[in-house]
């Protein structure tokens, strides 16, 4: 009996048995009372107006006549492929359903507003994303070691002497030795600078008085005599310079954090048992083992 | 704004025209908008500030126009978890976790990113991972999946390599391909479109859209990049094009068509990179098309011209400058070399197919072509770029991530095969990949229409990695004083046009000339030398070739063989390291091409040598203390390529 009761023929009939008496029940129901469709006039107009959108001229009377019996045809259908039961366990119907929900938490995490507390609150947490670089502007003249050889110190002390003397009105365009770079910088980034001359560099450029001939400060080029003419510190700006990037980096984890706990709200609902089979566990087994 | 732009395009088209040496330049142009001064638009004499009024590049940008991500298929394949927008912030210099679970982060940050998946199966392998069950209805589908979730790296990348050889070969499984027009498809790229445009940050960081058109004919390489200049309003309105019929098309005329479909409906723009010559198995470069059989006729050179304004001329896969049985006398030809078959060894590569693979034989073909068609097809600028499919555009020596997720750092990586064919007893292994390379382009500022716009205009260069700084410029009077002029650029771009730039009929009694520089990479090595390749065509149809050195560190002196002696080896295998104790921060020189013909075509390019240092195999030897089979290749001499100067003689 027992291998009876096992047997998948078995349970090939059962389940057949019970999807024609569900079946039956289905259509004896819609044959004895008719079940009411009604496309309101309302839907008619969308249709109108989407045919409308795609081919620029409202439908003629066959085209809507046409959408109408399209659309009675596509209801009548998926409630009978609902009352089968034909939209469980498909895969683009679940996913589709899983993004709806998904889609809810995100609206509704996009529905607030925050307010400019919560963002300065975010600011204040995450400072250093938001952080506005410090910035340079200077001049530089270059000494390149190989042209200079033995004498790129003495060169050096000489011309950081010259050029200290004749202090900020000097034309130094044409000391030093020629480089490809340019010789003045703008309100350049401390990373721009880095990427330009190497960290080292940069770093130096943070520690130079302003005002006056520096040097010599080493780059990966070669050494440099450097005039640092301002200086702005690196900061946290104020919520109002960078007002939209917070709210962007807000919004982004409110929503993550709200979709999480939706989920885990829902699956609080569930008791959830996962029956993994036998080779897929030997396998993870071997691959820690490995 | 646009007044600014306008007027700076003026100004270069003035100083193209200026270069071009017109014997009487005419003072007063007449236009629709009535007569033009020209000596009033633009003042003879410049201003007393010399950084005034500057309108030409001053620095270059440094970018990757060609990374894969996860949306890749093969990529996915091979273990890559990583997307766009973990590419892009790993680009701006973040530091992230890479699909292995080591934290990486890059020296310093890129200027500009181009995401550039395949459009065949785009976002597959994102939905393949995660079972989609049509996917695993399959059996082919069902088995690879298998193999990868195994949890063991070998079948992970058996896997893979099924999945990019089935695809080469034509045999990929019909249900299984991700083509536009299915909603995987479209919201992929939608995907890719909206990271672009959230990563893009004007005058800091320009993300380019972008894609790779995977056009391979039995496993021959034809793949080409295609860049946006535009923003997601206008790239979203169309989906990639794909290599696969129907919908897409192996042929790259088929492309080009797209492209100017694209260009129409949209008002947008677009430019073609070509890569891997070397894995083409002589179709890249073509002059007798393998589509057809046939010579390439008109509408073919014309098309070229148009869109495929770059070529990729170094990455992971193997250096694609030249070949030493094409440029035996060039010491530095033998470089980074992958010439056993096409892409997948499916097929042996031939001597004879070499010539139509290689930068500097596709330019020597041009000519001909040129003087056939009146338009030179391979008329393009030289990119260097990493295709790494890894998410992560690592191509510095000692940061190397590898070509694929499954090649990253680990003991083993230099010694597992990259791809196998043994039935013709192929084998590329894993240590010959490249940490190679970077594009920089000379760009007015860091956004995306001004970098599309340099590179369109061919002003930009490929490094194998470093960043160094690299100027070339073409003139007819260039003197040896204006090697000392200490801002080289401006005397450059005020006697001449820079690289990619085009020259014609020379004046009376001129030969050409040229002012090369070149600055070390900042955190790098020193330089060896600058180099000028040239190639022409002479007056019974032959083409030749010939490099000079132009620019050398210390103060060696040619040979009776005419080579400069090399410059030495600093480099401490072991210990992974190397000293700047020879070569030269920075070259500087004026060259007077000493053998011009002024009736002959020619090209001209710069090529920069870094002193030799420490390969990616030295680093990884030292880093998990292992020793590398005989033959691997321990020390790299990285260098630059300029995009060439064309010369044409009056007809």
């Amino acid at each position: 009996m027992k291998r009876i009761l096992r047997e998948p023929l078995l349970h090939f009939f059962l389940l057949g048995a019970a999807i024609f008496s569900a079946y039956r029940l289905v259509s004896k129901r819609s044959s004895d009372e008719p079940v009411r469709i009604v496309i309101s006039a309302g839907q008619v107009a969308v249709m109108a107006e989407s045919f409308a959108g795609t081919w620029r001229r409202p439908p003629t009377r066959a085209e809507i006549e046409g959408l109408i019996r399209d659309r009675v045809q596509e209801e009548v259908y998926c409630r009978e492929a609902m009352a089968l039961g034909l939209d469980k366990d498909d895969t683009i119907i679940r996913r589709r359903l899983r993004q709806k929900m998904e889609f809810l938490t995100d609206d509704i995490a996009a529905l607030a507003e925050p307010t400019d507390d919560e963002l300065s609150a975010y600011l204040k947490a995450h400072a250093d994303a938001f952080r506005v670089q410090r910035q340079f502007t200077f001049s530089h003249v270059y000494l390149n070691p190989e042209r200079r050889g033995e004498n790129l110190g003495r060169d050096t002390e000489q011309l950081l002497a010259q050029l200290q003397q004749s202090g900020a009105q000097v034309d130094f365009s044409e000391r030093g030795d020629p480089f490809l770079l340019e010789h003045k910088f703008q309100s350049v980034l401390a990373s721009e600078a880095a990427k330009l001359f190497g960290e080292k560099f940069a770093a130096k450029l943070g520690e130079l008085s302003p005002g006056q001939w520096n040097g010599p400060v080493e780059s990966g080029y070669g050494v440099h005599l450097v005039w640092v003419s301002e200086r702005t510190e690196g900061r946290v700006p104020a919520l109002a310079e960078v007002r939209d990037t917070v709210r962007r980096e807000w919004a982004n984890t409110r929503r993550l954090e709200s979709n999480e706990r939706f989920y885990h709200e829902l699956l609080k609902r569930y008791v959830v048992t996962i029956e993994r089979p036998k080779p897929m566990e030997k396998r993870i087994a071997d691959a820690k083992i490995k | 704004m646009a007044a600014i732009i306008l007027k700076t395009k003026l100004l270069l088209l003035a100083l193209a025209v200026a270069s071009l040496a017109l014997p009487a330049f005419a003072q007063e142009i007449n236009t629709d908008t009535g007569i033009i001064d020209a000596t009033k638009v633009f003042p003879a004499k410049p201003p007393y500030s010399p950084y005034a009024a500057r309108n030409s590049p001053a620095r270059p940008f440094f970018g990757d126009t060609h990374l894969h991500t996860s949306l890749s298929f093969d990529a996915g394949a091979a273990g890559c978890r990583l997307g766009p927008k973990e590419a892009y912030r790993f680009a701006k210099g973040e530091q992230v976790t890479a699909s292995s679970g080591q934290p990486v982060k890059l020296s310093r940050p890129l200027d500009f990113l181009v995401v550039a998946d395949h459009s065949d199966n785009m976002g597959f392998f994102t939905d393949f991972l995660a079972g989609k069950p049509e996917l695993l209805a399959d059996p082919t589908g069902r088995k690879w999946y298998d193999m990868i979730q195994s949890g063991k790296p070998d079948q992970a990348q058996q896997a893979a390599l099924e999945i990019v050889f089935g695809f080469s070969q034509g045999k990929f499984p019909k249900a299984l391909i991700y083509a536009p027009g299915t909603p995987g498809f479209r919201s992929t790229w939608r995907e890719i479109v909206k990271s672009a445009d959230e990563a893009n940050e004007p005058g800091r960081f320009t993300a380019f859209i972008g894609y790779e058109w995977t056009s391979l004919v039995a496993g021959n390489n034809l793949h080409r990049n295609v860049i946006y200049r535009d923003d997601g309003s206008k790239a979203s309105l169309v989906e990639p094009y794909t290599a696969t019929p129907p919908q897409g098309s192996p042929n790259p005329r088929d492309l080009w068509k797209w492209m100017a479909a694209y260009e129409e409906k949209t008002g947008g723009e677009l430019l073609a990179i070509a890569h891997n010559g070397n894995l083409g198995n002589g179709t890249m470069f073509p002059i007798i098309e393998s589509f057809t059989g046939k010579r390439v006729d008109r509408e073919y050179v014309v098309a070229r011209e148009k869109w495929e304004r770059l070529y990729e001329a170094t990455q992971m896969k193997g250096d694609g400058e030249t070949h030493p049985f094409l440029s035996p006398n060039d010491e530095f030809a033998n470089f980074e070399k992958w010439d056993k078959g096409n892409l997948d060894l499916s097929e042996k590569k031939k001597l004879e197919m070499l010539e139509f693979e290689y930068v500097r034989s596709a330019y020597k073909n041009g000519l001909k072509l040129e003087k056939e068609f009146g338009v030179n097809p391979y008329k393009f600028g030289l990119v260097g770029s990493t295709d790494a499919h890894t998410g992560l555009a690592t191509a510095d020596e000692d940061n190397y991530f590898g070509k694929v997720s499954s090649s990253e750092p680990s003991p083993k990586r230099a010694e597992h095969p990259f791809m196998t064919n043994p039935k013709l007893g192929l084998k590329i292994m894993g240590w010959e990949t490249s940490a190679s390379g970077y594009a920089a382009v000379w760009a007015n500022e860091n956004t995306r229409e001004s970098i599309f716009d340099a590179m369109k205009r061919k002003e930009i260069y490929a490094t194998t990695g470093p960043r160094m700084v690299v100027r070339f410029f073409g003139g007819f009077d260039f003197e040896v004083a204006d090697a000392n002029n200490r801002m080289p650029a401006k005397i450059g771009y005020t006697k001449g046009v820079p690289m990619g730039g085009d020259l014609r009929d020379a004046p009376q009694g001129k030969a050409l000339t040229f002012l090369v520089a070149a600055l070390k990479d900042p955190m790098g090595a020193n330089l060896d030398r600058y180099q000028i390749v040239k190639g022409w065509l002479d007056a019974k149809g032959d083409t030749h070739e010939k490099v000079y050195d132009v620019a050398w560190s210390g103060d060696r002196k040619a040979g009776a063989d005419g080579k400069l002696p090399s410059v030495g080896n600093t480099v401490d295998v072991p210990n992974a390291t190397w000293s700047n104790t020879i070569g030269a921060p920075e070259l500087i020189a004026v060259w007077k091409d000493p053998d011009f013909d002024p009736s002959l075509r020619a090209f001209y390019y710069g090529r920069v040598i870094e002193i030799p240092t420490p390969r990616w195999t030295a680093y990884d030897a030292k880093y998990f203390g292992i020793k590398m089979p005989k033959e691997v290749q321990m020390t790299v001499t990285e260098r630059a390529y300029t995009s060439a100067i064309w010369y044409t003689p009056a007809q």
